[in-house]
């Protein structure tokens, strides 16, 4: 502790005064000043949308910066790119391992840096490339040989390889944006080893988590951010987890979102003990015909994969599920369909929309059979209703020729929920639906899921945004580690328990 | 079955019971809802019928043929209307002590209320408060005051004295006009008084407007829309003004009337 003591006092590496970044209306950094020391490790918490990552991305030039100045070793310095602030010694480590899968583990991890022969000039030294991997492995406690082909690797031992790379790099600060996420305990532990590594030798971290477990074991210093600025900043220690969580939550606004309550009928859907590999431990709930069931929970806290078991898209290991008490074990989303489930993915772009195909077969494609009469496809009842469909959701500019692709992502956004309405579904669960659109999109949505329980439709609605959560659920779910972690009526749920329970 | 045929069987379907609705329709002549509905569309230019939402019902014999076409401007206006009663209803509950302020949302609000029990009334719209009188169950409350003969409505300093002796737990108010700036008007200042002294007597507050009423001033000025928690109108609303609605923190409930499904 003593020389890292020292290190406190000494001139901040990093220094961000006044930085300012407008994106929208509805986010913004503002004012933004803090400093990292070289050999610390500064933890940043808050929600999301808090501005964590856009603020780290200010950092390592991805984002140009409105105002404000950033001093590195204190020089003012504005990096046009990523590349050049590597070249700088900034190095940003993504939420997804970017590694080439057709490279050996080692290459990897070495990448940039391999030792070459001392004859012909060009030539890998291949033998002294593994072994100085397997030394590094070794270290750190990392079960992966270097001589692997990065394709043959699992989601979680990417990480750790991507991880590892941080430990070759010549860097003098490290971000680290949520490393841990989708990692279980052994994994999180070497990523631990990682960080003291380089923190040891004198490399200045920024680390944003969203577990607040972590930052007893490894921050130096935390940071609150909140509403794109800085809420707090202490020194490790100082703060009990309950003042951090009411320093994240800040004054959420949960009043502006519009809500119809109806009352419930009978129950509609039944999970009990349902278990998928590894990401879905134990998870059981009901769902009510008229409710809005809220579900949420960090990355890699099984959301996604609860979504997709349900639609037949992921097979379940384990458990049961019950559709109107009859029991169902989907093999595919159109047999999930037949019986009124429908799936509004998180990946709109690639895996709900049709790109190059007009509105009216974008709209009606899960909705064919309405239109089969003895002469085949009745097109022209199909373009009417698809035309319906447009106005009453309000699709801009919503004419039926137009291209999926020529659309906002707001406006792709309700195409999709139409296809779905047209289908017919009782069921449906939307994996967060209005991330990433604007807020005209936003209030459509929201009032299109009204439409629904009103007319005896159910929702279940996965979202990270709390503020969402609490203002369109009746009941709120939240996950963690592929269990619920507690299950609260609306009356009784907070952004803090929320909060407290996905990230415990 | 040709669209000759089809009109003709809805014709005297609707001379024998003076009403139809579109789904039943459907079914009974084995088309498309849509396809009902633009023989609807055709026999209301006709002036035959007068559609209302999900159906239709007859012109007066008299009538028949002989009301002038009231054009297409007219017809979205009544069912942007009857669209936003449809939402608001959705917020009345059983028992509930409501104020309607004067306006043909109000009254076609009103007439959704028999789908409901025990519900109390205040009203300054002496349509509204016969409508709701009829009600079995529902009870209602006319304000006292001087009346105007074009909205038939009462208003004045009775009026507003009137008010004050009621707590209402929810209040809805149709507006003329929401402008650029959120701020609402309405067409007098009697009215304007009025809604005004009704708005601090309420608990939850609810304004009522026309997509087509948005960015577009009416002659009195009421105050800002954060007078009101929620606001509903229609789907059609200008975009920029969802997202300001939005961020003031205010719930806007649009008349989404898409999904088909249900019971």
């Amino acid at each position: 502790m003593g020389d890292r003591g020292t290190a406190r006092e000494a001139a901040p590496l990093l220094a961000l005064r006044s930085l300012s970044k407008f994106f929208s209306d509805d986010f913004a950094l503002r004012d933004v000043s803090l400093e990292l020391r070289a050999g610390e490790v500064h933890v940043l918490v808050g929600q999301n949308g808090s501005g964590k990552s856009a603020l780290m991305k200010a950092i390592c030039g991805i984002f140009r910066r409105d105002g404000g100045d950033i001093l590195l070793d204190g020089e003012s310095v504005d990096f046009a790119s990523v590349n050049e602030a590597r070249l700088a010694g900034v190095v940003m480590q993504h939420q997804n391992a970017q590694l080439f899968d057709n490279l050996s583990v080692a290459e990897n991890v070495f990448f940039g840096r391999v030792p070459r022969r001392q004859l012909g000039a060009r030539t890998l030294d291949k033998y002294k490339l593994h072994e100085d991997c397997e030394r590094l492995f070794t270290r750190l406690g990392i079960a992966i040989s270097p001589e692997d082909l990065v394709s043959r690797l699992g989601y979680t031992q990417r990480l750790v390889v991507s991880a590892a790379q941080t430990c070759v790099a010549v860097a003098k600060a490290v971000v680290f944006d949520e490393p841990t996420a989708g990692m279980a305990d052994p994994e999180r532990e070497i990523l631990f080893k990682i960080v003291r590594e380089i923190r040891d030798r004198g490399v200045g971290i920024f680390y944003i988590s969203h577990k607040l477990d972590e930052i007893g074991k490894i921050a130096d210093r935390v940071t609150v951010l909140h509403g794109g600025r800085i809420a707090a900043s202490l020194p490790d220690g100082s703060v009990g987890r309950e003042d951090l969580i009411r320093m994240m939550t800040g004054g959420t606004c949960t009043e502006r979102y519009p809500r119809l309550r109806v009352e419930y009928g009978p129950q509609v859907l039944s999970v009990e003990h349902l278990r998928s590999g590894s990401v879905l431990q134990d998870v059981s709930f009901t769902l009510r015909k008229g409710e809005v069931l809220g579900i949420t929970g960090l990355m890699g806290s099984g959301r996604t994969r609860l979504a997709n078991c349900l639609f037949g898209q992921a097979r379940p290991s384990g458990g049961l599920v019950r559709v109107d008490g009859v029991r169902a074990e989907f093999r595919h989303p159109s047999e999930a369909l037949r019986r009124g489930i429908a799936l509004i993915p998180e990946d709109r772009d690639n895996n709900a929309s049709f790109h190059n195909q007009d509105i009216v077969q974008n709209i009606s494609v899960a909705a064919l059979d309405r239109f089969l009469g003895s002469y085949g496809l009745d097109t022209r009842y199909m373009e009417e209703l698809t035309d319906e469909y447009i106005s009453s959701l309000g699709i801009l500019p919503g004419h039926p020729s137009d291209i999926m692709r020529s659309y906002s992502g707001g406006n792709q956004q309700k195409v999709v929920v139409a296809r779905w309405f047209m289908s017919l579904c009782k069921i449906f669960i939307m994996d967060e639906p209005t991330r990433g659109i604007d807020a005209a999109a936003r209030i459509d949505i929201y009032n299109a899921m009204n439409d629904l329980v009103t007319k005896g439709a159910s929702i279940i609605l996965i979202s990270s945004d709390i503020e969402e959560i609490l203002g369109m659920c009746d009941r709120i779910l939240v996950l963690a580690g592929g269990r619920i972690a507690c299950d609260l009526p609306r009356s009784e749920a907070t952004s803090e328990k929320i909060l407290d329970y996905a990230s415990a | 079955m040709f669209a000759v045929e089809r009109i003709n069987i809805l014709k005297s379907y609707l001379r024998e019971r003076g009403k139809l609705d579109v789904h039943s329709m459907s079914e009974l002549l084995s088309v498309s809802e849509v396809t009902v509905r633009r023989d609807l569309e055709k026999l209301e230019s006709e002036g035959f019928l007068t559609r209302m939402h999900g159906g239709a019902i007859i012109k007066g014999d008299d009538e028949a043929g002989a009301a002038p076409d009231p054009g297409p401007e007219f017809a979205k206006e009544e069912e942007d209307r009857e669209e936003i009663a449809r939402v608001a209803f959705l917020m009345v509950e059983d028992d509930d002590v409501l104020m309607l302020t004067n306006g043909p949302i109000a009254f076609r609000l009103a007439r959704k209320l028999a789908g409901r029990a025990n519900v109390t009334v205040l009203t300054n719209d002496i349509q509204v408060a016969l409508e709701v009188a009829g009600q079995a169950g529902n009870h209602a409350v006319l304000l006292g005051g001087s009346p105007d003969p074009e909205s038939r409505a009462l208003f004045g300093s009775l009026a507003q004295a009137n008010v004050q002796a009621f707590f209402v737990n929810k209040i809805f108010v149709e507006v003329d006009g929401i402008g650029e700036q959120l701020q609402l008007t309405v067409s007098s200042q009697e009215k304007a008084a009025l809604i005004k002294e009704a708005l601090a007597c309420a608990e939850d507050k609810i304004v009522l407007c026309e997509a087509s009423r948005f960015a577009r001033n009416a002659f009195f000025r009421l105050g800002p829309l954060s007078l009101a928690r929620k606001v509903v109108t229609n789907t059609s609303v200008p975009e920029a003004f969802k997202a300001r609605i939005f961020a003031m923190d205010i719930q806007l409930f649009t008349s989404v009337n898409a999904f088909e499904g249900g019971d």
